[in-house]
């Protein structure tokens, strides 16, 4: 912009020197950088009010307004935003920014290009990050109208979208995100406050703004979309742990693997769900291993990695990275090695188990077996028995029938003989009778 | 419908629900209730104990075992017919039908890996299974025939399925998307970029107003559901929310896996059911959660609603979501109901 206008608009700190497109962000950074208690963080409106608080609560005093220039650290002078400044200082500010325009922009601190990321106009968006349940879908709204930011870069900056303002200087650094990103992460944080007022995206990423960027990589262990430093090697991380831009740590209750849960479970089941038929269980098992196989690809495809980058370096990182590299390699062949036993302790169970169950077998169809043999035997005792039985039964049958002939033989011979004599009569009679006698007891 | 269940709450029935007598012995993973064209409600649950079983569910919240059939190895999903006769179940790599009528079971279908889904397709001209599995191939079955009718290949292993004639979807590894249409004959329609960042794990197709299907929402591990429509009129249509998650008010917060989502027959509201043992209705219009469960003792695995949309089913019980460690065998799975008609229905603003 060619002529020098009074330039007094643009809000600025009289504590640092710092210029803010909006007094509201103004005084926000204010509370944050000047107006803080270093002992508890609780946020003032003023430098006498820190200075009161620090006394009242702590019982200490402070002197000096935190992180002001040397000439601008007196906590005795009220400052709210713009309010309060001395005319003075004023318009020392004025003649310092006209005077510093037409000179070299070099000497803009690179503080002030970092803090100035000139937040758009987009609908405000006051998310807290953690959304409690019965709010959550009021936010809606609000990721319905992510898709106009769709075209801006999700940097997942302190708090800001940043964008080139047409009034910024040249040297300012292409990408003031991860400018800030290499600052301190507690001041990212105070200045993701700071900012708050007009935006404070909590997952850009995760709005449908994002549907339109396709996602970067196959890898479900992805962090955050830009956090790519926990999981930098080959290697799942261990827990997937995401950290947003709030400073919560969410954590995803899931193993680590690339397999999903019934995957996981199923592997537990070596006999069943892996191998049932032989033609097509070694095409599973072959499935199964792979993701053995190319974790192990992983590790070994790091360890050239390694080796090649090593050879940039000085000799003592190259033998830094060669016994990274061996102790790596014995971490796979210790964890094969266990993979294996534990292969081969389940197979041996396997194998017990089956004798087992044979031997079982065994013993049942020989109880089985004697069981029939016994009843047998009972049944032919029996029988036996039965027969016996009819013997003798035939043989009693036998003698009363011979008897009864007899008897009758010796009636009809009584009879014949009726005449001669009496006592042959009485005497056959009482044979007779004897003999009836005999049969009657038998 | 039924009333109030006289069992106060005890330690693991928290929402003082229905409790399903005879449950399977290892975590349920399916669970379906019987179509419309059968007049009484039937409950089926597949299990990792390689049992299916099948409860009649009284009017008055009393379950009658009715019967159960042993497979060979763990059961992944279960269908059934179009009438309410038959029952398919996937176990291993291959798939059953299970004739109710007369307890005979025969294998309709079979892949070279797990089978993890299969559904029934009912249309004008045609009947079919669908089958989903970790071989990466989607096939379709004539039951009459041992070969399939159709088969087509997937990007990656199959995870989640959902049919809703004439719209099939299918969500796989590597966050796979693809719909088909079931016209005619199926034939695949449009991959779709997954609007979530983390693994799928379970999908379920809702309809319009008019009762077409025109959308599916699908979840994932990372606790998160996104919505989305096939052609949406507005890409501000689609969207996606976060739940079963923790509070996260320490500076820490637990992200659980959604395991099952299913649509209300009647409302066209949804449950989710999470990993984190608690089950949530929302309202995807109004874009609203209409009400949330107390935390149940194991992870919620599977859900169902039943035909007439008066009876929520959800199932108890591990689900490997912290590994096999924290696998315990004598923590056995439940199955509970409940009456859910009013609590789903949509917010009216």
């Amino acid at each position: 912009m060619g002529r020098k206008k009074k330039k007094a608009s643009k809000p600025w700190c009289w504590y640092c020197n710092r210029e803010f497109d909006d007094e509201k962000i103004l005084v926000q950074h204010q509370k944050a950088k000047h107006f803080k208690c270093h002992i508890c963080h609780k946020k003032l409106y003023t430098g006498p009010g820190l200075s009161i608080h620090c006394m009242q609560v702590h019982k200490e005093t402070v002197d000096k307004v935190p992180n002001s220039l040397p000439n601008r650290s007196n906590i005795e002078i009220e400052i709210f935003g713009m309010d309060g400044i001395p005319a003075e200082d004023l318009r020392e500010h004025e003649r310092q920014k006209n005077g510093g325009k037409s000179d070299s922009d070099d000497e803009e601190p690179a503080a002030k290009k970092k803090v100035e990321i000139p937040l758009t106009a987009p609908p405000p968006m006051m998310m807290p990050p953690n959304m409690m349940p019965p709010h959550m879908m009021g936010q809606y709204a609000q990721y319905g109208m992510m898709p106009h930011m769709a075209p801006m870069p999700p940097f997942l900056g302190p708090g800001g979208i940043p964008m080139m303002p047409t009034h910024m200087m040249p040297p300012r650094p292409l990408f003031p995100a991860a400018m800030a990103a290499a600052t301190t992460s507690a001041a990212a944080a105070a200045h993701a406050v700071a900012a708050v007022a007009q935006q404070k995206p909590t997952f850009p990423a995760y709005s449908n703004a994002t549907i339109s960027a396709p996602p970067t990589t196959n890898n479900p262990n992805i962090t955050a979309p830009t956090t790519s430093s926990a999981s930098a090697s080959g290697e799942a991380p261990k827990s997937q742990v995401v950290t947003s831009t709030s400073g919560v740590t969410s954590k995803i209750m899931h193993p680590p693997e690339d397999l999903s849960l019934e995957e996981l479970k199923a592997r537990r089941l070596p006999l069943k769900i892996n191998s049932n038929n032989l033609a097509a269980s070694s095409s599973n098992r072959s499935n199964n291993s792979t993701p053995n196989t190319s974790a192990v690809t992983a590790y070994s495809t790091g360890l050239t990695s390694a080796t090649s980058t090593s050879s940039i370096t000085t000799n003592a990182a190259n033998a830094a990275a060669t016994a990274a590299a061996i102790s790596k390699a014995q971490e796979v062949a210790t964890m094969a090695a266990v993979v294996q036993a534990q292969a081969q302790a389940q197979a041996q169970a396997h194998a017990q188990a089956q004798v087992q169950a044979q031997v079982q077998a065994q013993v049942q169809a020989q109880v089985a077996q004697a069981q029939a043999h016994a009843v047998a035997v009972q049944q032919q005792q029996q029988h036996q028995q039965q027969q016996q039985q009819q013997q003798q039964k035939q043989f009693e049958d036998l003698n009363r029938v011979v008897m009864l002939q007899r008897i009758q033989q010796a009636q009809a011979a009584a009879a014949a003989v009726s005449r001669p004599g009496a006592t042959a009569a009485a005497a056959a009679v009482g044979m007779v009778k004897h003999l009836s006698q005999n049969t009657a007891s038998m | 419908m039924f009333g109030q269940s006289s069992l106060g709450s005890t330690s693991t029935n928290r929402m003082n629900d229905f409790e399903v007598v005879a449950p399977p012995e290892d975590s349920v993973s399916a669970l379906e209730f019987s179509p419309a064209t059968v007049q009484q409600n039937f409950l089926i649950a597949g299990s990792w104990d390689s049992s299916v079983r099948c409860w009649e569910v009284e009017q008055t919240g009393k379950t009658v075992p009715k019967s159960m059939k042993t497979m060979g190895g763990p059961v992944l999903d279960v269908c059934w017919s179009d009438d309410g006769t038959k029952v398919f179940i996937a176990s291993e790599k291959q798939v059953k039908i299970w004739d109710l009528a007369s307890d005979q079971q025969m294998q309709v279908a079979a892949h070279e890996a797990p089978v993890k889904t299969c559904h029934w397709i009912k249309s004008s001209n045609y009947t079919c299974l669908m089958t989903g599995s970790w071989d990466k191939t989607l096939k379709f079955w004539d039951t009459r025939s041992p070969n399939p009718m159709l088969a087509i290949n997937l990007p990656e292993r199959c995870y989640c399925a959902d049919v809703d004639y004439p719209m099939a979807v299918v969500g796989t590894a590597g966050r796979g998307l693809i719909i088909y249409s079931l016209e005619n004959s199926p034939t695949e329609f449009k991959r779709q970029e997954s609007p979530l960042k983390y693994q799928h794990r379970t999908i379920s197709i809702f309809r319009d107003k008019k009762k077409a299907p025109t959308g599916y929402a699908l979840g994932s591990i990372e606790g998160r559901v996104g919505i989305q429509y096939v052609n949406p009129i507005n890409p501000k249509d689609n969207f996606t929310f976060k739940c079963h998650r923790s509070s996260g008010s320490t500076g820490f917060q637990d992200i659980y896996a959604v395991n099952d989502i299913a649509f209300h027959p009647i409302h066209g509201t949804l449950v989710t059911v999470g990993s984190d043992g608690t089950f949530s209705f929302w309202d995807k219009d109004a874009r609203t959660k209409l009400k949330s469960s107390e935390t149940m003792d194991q992870s919620i695995t599977k859900c169902s609603f039943n035909a007439n949309g008066q009876i929520f089913a959800y199932a108890v019980g591990y689900d490997w979501s912290k590994g096999h460690e924290y696998f315990n065998p004598t923590k056995k799975p439940q199955i509970f109901l409940r009456s859910c008609y009013e609590d789903l229905k949509p917010r009216t603003t």
